[in-house]
């Protein structure tokens, strides 16, 4: 029994010295590799239909100045990229990154500042950041420098049904350009007109109040990374915002996201409120042909608001490691690069680009049937560039599961200054643990 | 009278059980008929859209690799595990004393570790040994359970000393009586830890998808969350993909299903 016992022990012991043998990857930051000798790039993204094929198109562009470029791309939920980075960078397994992964915006500040061993700084890497909007750079940037390279855009646009919204004598005009508290007259004229209410969301989520606040440029954070939640006017009145848009029946709560998109395929609602991303949702009943209208956002009554805001998109980073040569390389003639590869992503794939100069090209200006022949891309581009800058900071998450629990309490007949009080006492708790 | 009340009771009681368990299939088996606006507004009627939502799924994933993949890994882990496991529990009880009980309470424990608190340093440990991307590497890990070495001790509790008694006097030894006597006596046990080793190996999702990162050793629960990860989800070859993805363990729980209970209960006959 005793051998059997010292066996299990040296065993155990054995595994703990193989589990600690720490090796952290080239994680120097350096820029290294060669770009004349060619190589294979591995890629981690998530959708056949959109960045996939995006990436796909891009390494057709740059193998014709490249030929002894290849790619590979790993079909990669960005669930499980999110996951790898903590698995690999607390495993100090960086070894195993690709060079290149897509990274949702969102989450992009968090990842840099808990892992900076895994993200490659893009600064002075050649790559001409001042071609794509200042508020999309920003969500990439950390302390100032450049971690990532912007791909889709993630405007918060309104698609409106036109023959719905007309039963009640309204245009699309009628809710370009307006307030919240214009839209939910006019809301809830098309309601008493239709029946229909305007819009829906996952119920339980923050994501309307969250896109609100940033259409003002207001984050639940303060610069120094302290939460900013219980003396934050902007917060406070996207708050009674949302509230009135339930109580008054314009905006319907429904149960998840197949709820939410059913909502505006099925004409439960009368149109949808979302990142621009959603125009490929929106497109999917054949029997709406050109009977939708894109516009930009209301906008809240208070200083700095405005009729733009953003709601995911996601940008390329370089990990520490790629192949950084050739990486780069391969992402400045592409995707910061090339027109030719963006005028290919709009009509094939709906990638709306964040890099300026593809919004000069005529395949911008084209009209769209689907939505009654309006120049979609062409707005959407042009909301873009009037995104207030947005700070994420490190607890996003946190911040946001402190507002679902203060909604969903405000809903049901709380006070919002003592909700509020609560959620930044939760954050504080959070960041101190 | 009284007895036939609680018989209506019973029938409803079960009716309502089994249209609970069988209405998530049929909504699987019927959307994965129609398209997404059709799902969306919850037809129950099946559509026409069976072979156009095949050849989509076959389009935007590797079908058959997946399917092989799960298959491989699932048989292979069902095999060695309910050997291995089989071995142990047998071990444990019939070769009983009061240090294997001990080592059987710590055992247990491990069953109270969740997988997530263990998973970086078991990732860890699988890169440095070199098994990432390796069929051993997503084995190695779940090929013992104390749960199942628990299933096979307790069922052994019934089974009967005097075999293995009578079998050492006619002069087998003690491989053999495990192979000849025990194995073909306790197959209900078997078809039990069969079934639930299979299940979990063909569901098994997060350990997979950390250890299996090459795009050819996709399994079915990845394809399908995959078809899942872009702005845009065509639901119909979603539900195509699950119902494709439940149909063996529907099948291998049809097969086994009239030992399932008794395994489970750990009787022997």
């Amino acid at each position: 029994m005793k051998k059997l016992l010292v066996l299990i022990l040296v065993l155990a012991l054995a595994f703990v010295v193989i589990a600690c043998d720490n090796d952290n990857g080239n994680g120097d930051g350096e820029i290294t590799g060669s770009v004349e000798d060619g190589g294979t790039i591995t890629v981690w993204c998530w959708d056949p239909a959109f960045n996939i094929f995006a990436m796909d198109q891009a390494a057709i562009i740059y193998q014709a100045i490249n030929p002894n470029f290849e790619i590979e791309i790993i079909e990669t939920p960005w669930e499980q990229v999110d996951e790898q980075i903590t698995t690999f960078a607390t495993a100090g397994t960086l070894d195993l990154l690709p060079d290149i992964m897509l990274v949702q915006d969102q989450a992009f500040q968090l990842n840099v500042m808990n892992f900076p061993e895994v993200f490659l700084d893009l600064t002075d890497s050649g790559i001409n950041f001042s071609e794509f909007g200042a508020a999309k750079t920003s969500l990439s940037t950390v302390n100032g420098r450049n971690y990532g390279v912007p791909f889709d855009n993630g405007v918060t646009i309104m698609g409106l049904r036109t023959d719905v919204i007309g039963q009640a004598g309204l245009t699309i005009d009628d809710f370009t350009s307006v307030t919240w508290n214009d839209f939910i007259t006019l809301g809830q004229q098309v309601l008493e007109a239709t029946g229909r209410p305007m819009l829906a969301t996952t119920a339980g989520g923050a994501d309307y109040v969250d896109f609100m606040i940033k259409s003002a440029g207001v984050s639940m954070f303060n610069a120094d990374g302290s939460p900013n939640l219980d003396n934050n006017p902007t917060l406070r009145e996207a708050i009674a915002i949302y509230v009135e848009l339930v109580q008054t029946g314009v905006l319907v709560e429904v149960d998840g996201w197949d709820a939410f998109i059913g909502s505006f395929v099925n004409d439960v609602v009368a149109g949808t409120i979302a990142g621009c991303w959603i125009l490929g949702s929106i497109q999917q009943n054949p029997d709406h042909e050109g009977l939708w209208a894109v516009t930009n956002v209301p906008r809240l009554n208070v200083a700095g608001g405005t009729n733009f805001s953003s709601w995911g998109g996601s940008s390329w980073a370089v990990t520490t490691n790629a192949n950084a040569a050739l990486a780069i390389d391969f992402l400045k003639h592409t995707f910061a690069g090339s027109v030719e590869l963006y005028d290919i992503l709009l009509p094939e794939a709906g990638a709306l680009a964040t890099w300026i100069p593809a919004a000069a090209s005529t395949v911008y200006q084209e009209e769209h049937t689907f939505f009654g022949g309006q120049r979609v891309a062409a707005d959407i581009i042009n909301f873009s560039a009037n995104i207030p800058t947005f700070y994420f900071g490190i607890f996003h998450y946190e911040g946001i599961s402190a507002l679902e629990v203060a909604i969903t309490n405000i809903l049901n007949g709380a006070d919002i200054d003592a909700e509020l009080q609560a959620a930044q006492e939760f954050i504080e708790f959070q960041m101190r643990g | 009278m009284k007895v036939k009340l609680s018989r209506i009771f019973m029938y409803i009681f079960l009716s309502v059980a089994a249209f609970l368990s069988l209405f998530p299939l049929y909504w699987t088996a019927v959307s994965a008929t129609n398209t997404t606006p059709d799902i969306l507004a919850a037809s129950m009627t099946p559509g026409s859209q069976l072979i156009a939502n095949f050849t989509r799924l076959l389009e935007l994933s590797s079908l058959g690799r997946a399917f092989w993949n799960s298959a491989r890994n699932a048989v292979l882990l069902t095999a060695l595990s309910v050997s291995i496991c089989s071995l142990a529990g047998y071990a444990f009880e019939v070769y009983h004393s009061k240090a294997k009980d001990r080592l059987m309470s710590v055992l247990l424990l491990s069953m109270m570790i969740p997988f997530a608190a263990i998973m970086i340093p078991l990732f860890r440990l699988m890169a440095n040994m070199g098994l990432v991307n390796t069929t051993l590497g997503f084995m190695l890990p779940t090929i013992s359970t104390a749960f199942l070495i628990m299933l096979f001790r307790q069922s052994t509790r019934s089974f009967p000393r005097e075999m293995i008694e009578a079998a050492r006097i006619d002069g087998l030894n003690e491989m053999f009586i495990f192979i000849r006597i025990y194995i073909p006596t306790m197959k209900s046990t078997y078809a039990a830890a069969t079934t639930i080793t299979f299940m979990a190996a063909w569901n098994v999702f997060l350990w997979p998808r950390i250890i299996m990162m090459s795009p050819d050793s996709v399994t079915m629960p990845m394809l399908i969350s995959n078809l899942m990860a872009g702005y845009v989800t065509e639901f119909g070859v979603v539900m195509l993909a699950v119902l494709i993805a439940t149909l063996p363990t529907i099948l291998l729980f049809l097969f086994l299903q009239r030992y399932f209970a008794e395994g489970i209960m750990g009787t022997v006959k």
